[in-house]
């Protein structure tokens, strides 16, 4: 794999993101209104509770969980499977499959583009605010550095699922409806809308055994320093598990990828 | 222009009604030969919901009230933005399209046709899985009803209905807004995105804003009235604000603010010259 020639996609998808200074303008000021829904709803509801502290997490806890699982979201979220279940009806799919290049791949590396301007377009900024905000709530120390680790495997493990559910595309021709119901699970059952923390015990226990947590509830308990995710309780079998499931996704979306492109129909031409 | 319009101030409700039937028909047969997509998406649909309501009931497993909010009311609120957010899905899904068409330069076939722009582009597409969710509302909101002491009369039903009714004009609104926004910018996915983010705020009593951020979400980002302004005529029928009385005017005027801004994009809209 010559690494230069997949460098050059990202650059370009660098420079295709920066483009739209407008939209991502418009998703940081839109997501700062958001965020500040998430703050009141949250604030009202622990302020109705009568106890301080909620399976263990608290009011700082929550909200930073929250916040910065939505900038997580916002720089994770490539609407790959928007994109391709698109170019898979009109038929423009055949264009990228016709280059000379490991297609996945190439699609990794365009994608990695947008990753690189979100991680520090929305993704730091927030980051700084919260700390900020929260006066340091969060420990700038070697959690840190786990917690970027388990990012990068957590980016890993989205893109491959993503792929997965856009391979089904192939068969479907389904667009709306294989992305509402990819989004609807993932964003469930990885705790982007609510920290696994509160989740029931027996659906806990479930939800622990799917590669979902990966992407949100790990990191963000890595950087919270959680029971059984630092490093005296367990922090390196936390990204043991996230190295695994990446495993598992990426060889299951390549098996499946070639399985299915071999049998493709593209419409038109 | 002028002389178009001029044609379509002739047509009256029956006209465009009939214009809708048969546009629906056409929808409705080129959706069913994508079964597939068709049937995934209604599975989609139900399944977002059943989501949703998840994260409702976890939360409520582990706190009691949200600011003195019971679990009944919670699910009362809960019903009623669903059913007032299944007009948007159903009846305004196209606006979705809408940038898409107009980048593409597709859009300028909706101008050359003698009736309304914003009706004939919007009623090209009727989203048949909206109605999941309606029929989702409907249970959530009859259970909850049935647990809560508000009596079941023909009064308190019509009053639901007019409420409902209004209460899906304000997401509409916002939408319609929203997806005008790609005839001065490009990208503007992101707005949509955003703004369609807000509607899971709306199941929670405004109650819990305070100070500049309520005269927001009541009054520019109308979330406020898509549920909790209109229901607290019934849930709280001793302490009704005035906002919650004058809530159906609020909507329309809310609507044909979106409606102009919409119009005054299509207006200026000159094509791509293809």
């Amino acid at each position: 794999m010559k690494i230069r020639k997949y460098l050059a996609l990202t650059k370009a998808g660098i420079i295709q993101e920066l483009h739209f200074r407008l939209g991502t303008f418009v998703t940081i000021f839109g997501n700062l209104i958001y965020l500040i829904l998430v703050y009141f709803l949250w604030k009202a509801i622990y302020a109705s509770s009568p106890a301080d502290t909620v399976n263990g997490m608290t009011f700082t806890d929550t909200i930073i969980y929250l916040v910065l699982a939505t900038a997580l979201f916002n720089f994770l979220e490539m609407f790959i499977v928007w994109d391709m279940s698109r170019s898979i009806q009109s038929g423009e799919i055949i264009l990228d499959l016709l280059k000379p290049v490991n297609y996945r791949r190439y699609k990794f590396f365009s994608y990695f583009g947008d990753n690189v301007v979100t991680f520090f377009l929305t993704f730091l900024p927030t980051f700084v605010v919260v700390y900020l905000i929260t006066h340091g709530a969060i420990r700038l120390g070697l959690n840190l550095l786990f917690f970027v680790v388990s990012v990068a495997l957590a980016l890993l493990v989205n893109f491959h699922i993503e792929l997965l559910v856009a391979t089904i595309c192939l068969y479907t021709e389904s667009t709306w409806g294989i992305n509402i119901v990819k989004e609807s699970i993932v964003l469930m059952l990885s705790g982007a809308t609510i920290p696994l923390a509160f989740f029931p015990e027996k659906l806990r226990t479930v939800v622990e055994y799917m590669p979902f947590r990966c992407i949100y509830d790990t990191p963000l308990n890595i950087l919270l320093e959680k029971d059984g995710y630092t490093m005296g309780t367990g922090v390196f079998t936390m990204l043991a598990i996230q190295v695994v499931w990446c495993v598992i996704l990426v060889l299951a979306s390549k098996a499946f990828w070639n399985f299915s492109v071999r049998r493709i129909t593209v419409n038109g031409g | 222009m002028n002389g178009r319009t001029q044609i379509c101030r002739g047509r009256g409700f029956r006209f465009y009604a009939r214009i809708y039937r048969k546009i629906l028909v056409q929808d409705l047969k080129s959706k069913m030969s994508y079964r597939a997509d068709f049937i995934i998406s209604t599975f989609g649909m139900v399944l977002t919901n059943i989501v949703g309501f998840l994260s409702f009931y976890i939360l409520f497993q582990n706190f009691s009230s949200i600011n003195g909010w019971g679990y009944y009311e919670m699910l009362y609120l809960y019903g009623f933005s669903l059913i007032a957010l299944t007009p948007l899905q159903c009846l305004f899904d196209n606006n979705w399209n809408l940038r898409f068409a107009v980048r593409s330069g597709d859009f300028i076939k909706y101008c050359f046709r003698p009736i309304n722009v914003f009706f004939y582009f919007i009623s090209e597409v009727f989203d048949v899985k909206g109605l999941g969710q309606l029929v989702f509302g409907v249970g959530v909101l009859a259970y909850a009803w049935s647990h809560l002491v508000i009596p079941v009369t023909v009064v308190t039903i019509l009053q639901l209905i007019l409420l409902l009714l209004t209460a899906s004009l304000f997401m509409i609104a916002i939408m319609n807004a929203a997806a005008a926004t790609c005839f001065w910018i490009i990208n503007s996915g992101y707005v949509m995105v955003i703004m369609f983010r807000f509607k899971d705020y709306a199941k929670y009593p405004a109650s819990i804003f305070d100070g500049f951020f309520k005269l927001l979400f009541t009054f520019v980002i109308p979330i406020a009235f898509i549920a909790y302004y209109p229901a607290l005529v019934l849930l709280r029928p001793d302490e009704i604000p005035l906002l919650s009385r004058i809530s159906p005017l609020i909507g329309i005027l809310f609507f044909y603010l979106s409606y102009k801004f919409w119009m005054l994009g299509a207006r200026k809209y000159e094509g791509t010259g293809s």
